[in-house]
């Protein structure tokens, strides 16, 4: 039977939606505000121990030696692990691209500062970071990889050895007759950029609760995970154990992101709990661990592009360069946020062709992670820097020039260059209230005023895609394999018609449980509260891969209600049993199935339930009596990647446009947010109180990203940005307020119409903020090349060009 | 090397309480691990995020810089001791699931702490005011919107409206 | 991140601590507020033996007018200091100083004795306290001394107090009339480390300085006095000319300002040009008004 799963709001059972696409208070709220819900960090478990993990202190060396045993004596540790343990009792690390991974705890030589040494496990954290410093460790120190660009350079010393060489990937992608369309253009632009490494800081750091059996081989492990089935598939290839021996039970993440990672020192405590035992052995990463060896860093690129522009300021080619230093390993999969630019390439633009030269490379620095928006955000912000680059020379406003390439809203499905359709949108209509939003006519006068007077007031109009609903197809160009991401959900309902729903995912902060709620309260005609959602361990869970890829909502969304619809299905069969005629006869509808036009031909499904359950001697023969289904949602029409990398991966395209308007204090550089303006489609909003949330939440990591947050290395490859004292998070006071309006352009592809939006305004707020920086700068004749655009760089972008010697910023200079 | 654990006896959230803690141990690990109030987080250990804020006779501090030693003798609140014995939310984190001043809620308990000391101290506090407290507390899903508007909201319940003039 | 093993002992008595500190065979720190202190036992930076905790002792916290100075106890916290109407009245600029440190999560615990025995270069209290020529009173084995604030900074998180010596007490000595005081700093985000900050008082007569005096921070391993430059401002006719030229010479004038990866040593030069300017701005116009 084909299930089909309703595409717009209309389409659900019922004549009064209560709950989807309604602003409603989220069902996690009372047991997070009460302090209530069980963190990882907040669980016990009996004979539990605590680990401590001992890191390099250099970027590379030599493990001259290694001396546990005055560790292993003191009171209170119970095991210690080093190399050793991890070379006899693990695997290496899987990794993108392949082979770029290593064991959990380094043997002869260390490739990072912060890299796992060696491990304690004790009866309290403090006591085995006690034992930590009765370990003896010599190293002899080498010379670190530090600038990616020297790392390619034949006579560079190599990260590792074995692969000969520090080049991850080296690849050139052509989409279409590049060369013809710049050779072609009466304008060709180009510039350089520099995006240094940010990252995802969750409020909690990384954890895991490993206990190893000996007796069943079997390993569980509690966590703080996004994707729990995927983190267990990988300790079972760690490990070498069957992949059903291997139970993950996710815990509520306080924040994600993308950087959790973690992986590493998972399996260090892994690897203590199997030589303590069995004993469930505790790790949480310190944040001095997080910023320092977490799944807290993500791209960290040197860009060169090339817009080509014809005689009537239509953007005809693309060409990007990056080099994208990924540091020491592949493990934390940060190449994959490479890979993802291919899902939106040339953004929200009719832009026909256009090249991607790509380069990952690794240096001694922490391994790149993926981080909201996974790779997208720098790319928009090197393009939506070249729109104002052209529309500058070409003396066009931006606003305006950005309207001339937009994809027209008739021209959806659209296929863009690098290979993935857009589902729909109307790019003018965004622009056109984002601009009304901001009073942009009043932004140039305010700013006319203020040039007048010798202020720097800049405006920035950018807009960018954000590809939702993940594939891993997107990423085939890093060497991850497969097409169509599953998420699956059973839908319950027991004898007293009472509904519940598991999935097999962990709260994150995205309202996932109260979605799911909506879905099934407002299917089935009941209150919010009459349905409970239950999180599963893998080995109980559907097809699960959770968060991450602005996938959830969509994705759970088809998983749920398909579920409700292989439900009432079976209710049909069994009404129609009961009340003597055809399934087809049988409506559904506001919780009640009957027949339209017979009185009284009408039953509940607590009734129809309690009919399956127990009175068999009603059912239809071969009937399954049990109210219960499951549906696995994955989304359709998915291709397999060509050899250039193209592929229908991401499902859906939302679109968003951002106004911001700025003024830069010359003497001190420090940049002003005076307004911000955003308008975004995302389709049907399921939630719109918890779409807005992530807008807003979202707003503010781009504002990190554009002027505050930085991770940063000196000259040898020692973090600088070890403490929250130097990585800087915004605050409330760094955060303007939000002007806020939506356009709904809902997807054809997709249940009710929605589209990915938990990533959102990081594509586009970087971006916005460093045109509206340029358009500040721009009387001066200085430019804004990298980000952050902190004071003392915006300071040095104006004495340089006061100089008249600015020079293109490339170079990674920290300032 | 086993060091020596001391008495700690003090009131947390109107009742008795007491337990063993070495000199080193913070406060905030004292009443997570030794307490089991686990509802007060911990996110930086050196005092920036503020997600171990909790009051300490009246006073919001944070739970990381402060031995659990020196809290001997102290009346302490924690987000455990914020809404009513019989489940009903204070105005303040009523104000936060009402305006999704919240989303993975792993900082929240610092927020609520910080600004409960805020609701005492200043029955109308400035914008200024406000910011000044908030900022002193990181989130990184919000934005801080949701949170500000929870803020608004609170005090508007708590009978008196903050002044709404263009702060810090 | 957990401290490394200490003892810990929590007197009653100021006689008492100095006993316990001035025991050879145990290395021992003294604990104020620990908003800086503990951080650094956090990340087993700080690594002392015993932690004298002064948090115990009756009467370090008083803040009190004494002939017309204002004595702050070492144990006052920097918000019973923005808080108390005192200060506010007699030393604004104390008053003002305070309301830029961190946040009140922090202030609530952070004392003033805390701040100056740290000596954080980019701490505002030991900038004020130059400014203010604030008096240490503190007590060792043989007796209490007292030390101008001029010499109390004696480098990066160095002062002169010796090691079995407590900070019992600041005072700030009674402000002249129509006094004006100036405060301006350049921080990352709100309530951050300054990348440099200046704390300016200003006195004018008939229109000309009178005197002046100008105070960096951040921008060195201690407070910097632009003593030149107040001595250039004296019977000058205050302008916007003359200030941004004063500011100049004191950005000019730094010796190796740091550098980090907030400001560059040349950015930092920069940023004291500009708090020098604002300080002494806000300075003379309420010095004008007062």
């Amino acid at each position: 039977m084909a299930i089909e799963i309703p595409k717009n709001l209309d389409g659900l059972p019922t004549s009064q939606r209560r709950f989807v696409g309604r602003r409603v208070r989220r069902r996690e709220d009372p047991a997070l505000l009460t302090g209530r819900t069980e963190f990882l960090d907040d669980i016990k478990l009996p004979r539990m121990l605590h680990c401590a993990v001992l890191r390099s202190p250099f970027p590379r060396a030599r493990i001259e030696s290694l001396d546990v045993t005055a560790a292993e004596a003191l009171p209170g540790v119970e095991a210690v692990v080093t190399g050793e343990d991890a070379r006899r009792w693990s695997h290496p690390a899987a990794s993108s691209p392949d082979g770029w991974g290593g064991h959990c705890l380094a043997g002869d030589e260390v490739r990072l500062v912060g890299e796992p040494v060696a491990a304690v496990a004790a009866q309290s954290r403090a006591a085995a970071e006690d034992a930590l410093e009765a370990i003896e460790i010599e190293y002899e120190p080498l010379d670190p990889i530090v600038d990616p660009f020297e790392a390619m350079k034949p006579e560079s010393p190599l990260v590792d050895e074995a692969k000969g060489t520090n080049k991850m990937l080296d690849r050139v992608f052509t989409w279409g007759d590049v060369d013809a369309a710049f050779d072609a253009a009466p304008h060709v632009f180009r510039e350089s950029f520099r995006w240094n490494r940010v990252g995802a800081n969750p409020t909690e750091t990384f954890g895991a609760i490993c206990e190893w059996d000996p007796m069943s081989l079997e390993l569980t492990v509690r966590g703080s995970i996004q994707s729990a089935s995927h983190f267990g598939l990988g300790r079972a290839a760690v490990f070498g154990l069957p992949s059903n021996k291997v139970n993950v039970i996710a815990t509520p993440h306080g924040g994600s992101f993308g950087g959790r990672g973690g992986t590493r020192c998972t399996d260090v405590a892994c690897l203590l709990s199997r030589k303590a035992e069995g004993r469930p052995v505790k790790w949480i990463e310190d944040r001095m661990e997080y910023l320092t060896a977490g799944g807290s860093q993500a791209w960290d690129r040197h860009y060169e592009v090339e817009l080509a522009v014809d005689a009537d300021a239509k953007v005809t080619g693309l060409r990007v360069k990056l080099v994208d230093d990924l540091g020491a390993n592949g493990e934390p999969y940060g190449a994959i946020c490479a890979a993802k630019p291919l899902a939106a390439f040339t953004g929200p633009y009719a832009i026909p062709v256009a090249a991607y030269d790509l380069k990952l490379v690794a240096t001694n620095k922490l391994p790149s992670s993926p981080y909201r928006g996974m790779g997208p955000p720098p790319h928009f912000f090197v393009l939506e820097q070249m729109m104002d680059i052209a529309a500058r020379s070409l003396a066009i406003d931006p606003a305006e020039f950005r309207r001339k390439n937009f994809i027209p809203k008739d021209a959806f499905p659209y296929t863009i260059p690098s290979g993935n359709e857009y589902d729909s949108g109307d790019y003018e209509q965004v622009l056109d209230r984002a601009l009304e939003l901001a009073d942009y006519a009043g932004l140039r006068r305010q700013q006319a005023e203020a040039r007048a007077a010798g202020r720097l007031f800049g405006v920035g109009v950018a807009s960018a895609i954000e590809p939702g609903v993940f594939d891993w197809n997107a990423y085939a160009i890093v060497g991850l394999p497969g097409t169509g991401v599953p998420e699956g959900a059973t839908v319950n309902i027991d004898i007293l018609g009472m509904i519940s729903v598991r999935v097999g995912f962990a709260m994150e902060g995205q309202g996932q449980y109260t979605l799911v709620s909506q879905l099934a309260a407002d299917y089935f005609g009941c209150e919010l509260e009459a349905v409970r959602v239950v999180p599963m361990d893998t080995q109980s869970a559907p097809p699960s891969f959770g968060p991450g890829g602005s996938r959830l909502g969509v994705a759970i969304t088809g998983a749920v209600l398909g579920a409700c619809e292989k439900i009432r299905g079976k209710m049909t069969r069994v009404v129609a049993g009961l009340m003597q005629t055809e399934p087809e006869n049988i409506v559904f509808r506001d919780g009640k199935f009957g027949i339209p036009g017979v009185e009284g031909a009408s039953m509940s499904v607590a009734e129809v339930a309690g009919t399956m359950l127990a009175r068999s001697d009603l059912l239809p023969p071969d009937i399954d009596p049990r109210p219960e289904a499951t549906h696995v949602w994955t989304a359709a029409g998915r291709t397999e990647p060509d050899a250039q990398g193209r592929a229908k991966s991401y499902l859906t395209a939302a679109q968003s446009v951002h106004v911001v308007a700025v003024e830069i204090d010359p003497e001190t550089g420090q940049t002003e947010i005076l307004r911000y303006a955003v308008v975004d489609d995302c389709g049907t909003r399921l939630n719109p109180v918890v779409v807005q949330g992530q807008l807003e939440g979202s707003v503010a990591q781009g504002i990190g990203a554009a002027l505050y947050e930085e991770y940063v290395y000196d000259d040898d490859a020692q973090p600088l940005t070890t403490t929250y004292m130097d990585y800087l998070i915004p605050t409330v006071n760094e955060i303007p307020e939000l002007l806020r309006d939506e356009v709904v352009t809902p997807s054809p592809f997709t249940p009710l119409g929605a589209k990915g939006c938990g990533e959102g305004a990081i594509h586009t707020t970087p971006a916005a903020v460093l045109c509206a920086i340029n358009d500040a700068l721009a009387p001066l004749g200085a430019r804004a090349r990298e980000v952050p655009a902190t004071p003392n760089r915006v300071w040095n972008w104006i004495q340089e060009a006061g100089d008249g010697n600015q020079t293109p910023q490339g170079e990674g200079s920290n300032g | 090397m086993s060091p020596t654990r001391i008495p700690v006896r003090l009131r947390v959230n109107g009742r008795p309480a007491e337990g063993l803690a070495e000199p080193r141990t913070s406060l905030v690990d004292f009443l997570r691990d030794e307490l089991d109030l686990t509802g007060t987080h911990v996110g930086c250990e050196h005092g920036v995020c503020g997600l171990c804020t909790v009051r300490v006779d009246g006073v919001a501090v944070r739970g990381c810089l402060m031995l659990a030693v020196q809290a001997d003798g102290a009346e302490i609140l924690t987000v455990e001791g914020l809404a009513s014995p019989d489940g009903k939310l204070h105005p303040l984190q009523e104000a936060f699931a009402e305006e999704h001043g919240l989303q993975c809620g792993f900082c929240t308990p610092g927020f609520l702490m910080a600004l409960h000391e805020l609701i005492d101290d200043e029955p109308n506090p400035s914008e200024e005011q406000i910011r000044d407290v908030l900022g002193g507390q990181l989130c990184r899903c919000t934005g801080y919107a949701g949170i500000l508007r929870a803020v608004q909201s609170a005090f508007a319940k708590l009978g008196a409206s903050p002044s709404t003039e263009s702060g810090a | 991140m957990k401290p490394a093993p200490f003892e810990y002992e929590a007197p009653s008595s100021v006689e008492e601590a100095l006993r316990l500190l001035a025991d050879p065979a145990i290395e021992t720190s003294l604990l104020a507020g620990g908003q800086s202190l503990v951080p650094a036992l956090n990340m087993r930076l700080a690594r002392p033996e015993r932690l004298v905790d002064l948090g115990r002792i009756e009467g370090l916290d008083a803040i009190r007018d004494e002939n017309g100075a204002l004595c702050i106890g070492a144990m006052a916290t920097k918000r019973s200091i923005e808080r108390s109407a005192l200060v506010a009245q007699k030393q604004p600029l104390l008053h003002e100083a305070t309301g830029h440190i961190a946040h009140p999560q922090i202030r609530n615990r952070g004392t003033l004795g805390g701040s100056m025995a740290h000596a954080d270069p980019a701490a505002e209290y030991p900038a004020v306290a130059v400014a203010l020529d604030a008096e240490f009173r503190v007590i060792g084995p043989s007796g209490e001394r007292r030390i101008a604030a001029a010499d109390f900074f004696v480098t990066y998180l160095t002062t002169a107090l010796a090691e079995d010596e407590i900070l019992l007490e600041v005072t700030f000595p009674e402000r002249p009339a129509g006094e004006g005081v100036g405060f301006a700093e350049i921080c990352r985000r709100h309530g951050d480390f300054a990348m440099a900050g200046a704390a300016a008082t200003a006195r004018l007569e008939a229109g000309r300085y009178q005197d002046a005096r100008i105070v960096l921070f951040g921008v060195d391993a201690t407070p910097v006095r632009a003593l030149s430059q107040e001595e250039r401002l004296r019977g000058e006719v205050p302008s916007e000319a003359l200030h941004a030229e004063v500011a100049a010479a004191i950005g000019a004038g730094l010796e190796e300002p740091p550098g980090d990866q907030h400001a560059s040593p040349e950015f930092r030069r920069q940023l004291a040009r500009t708090v020098s300017k604002r300080a002494l701005e806000a300075a003379v116009a309420r010095a004008a008004k007062a």
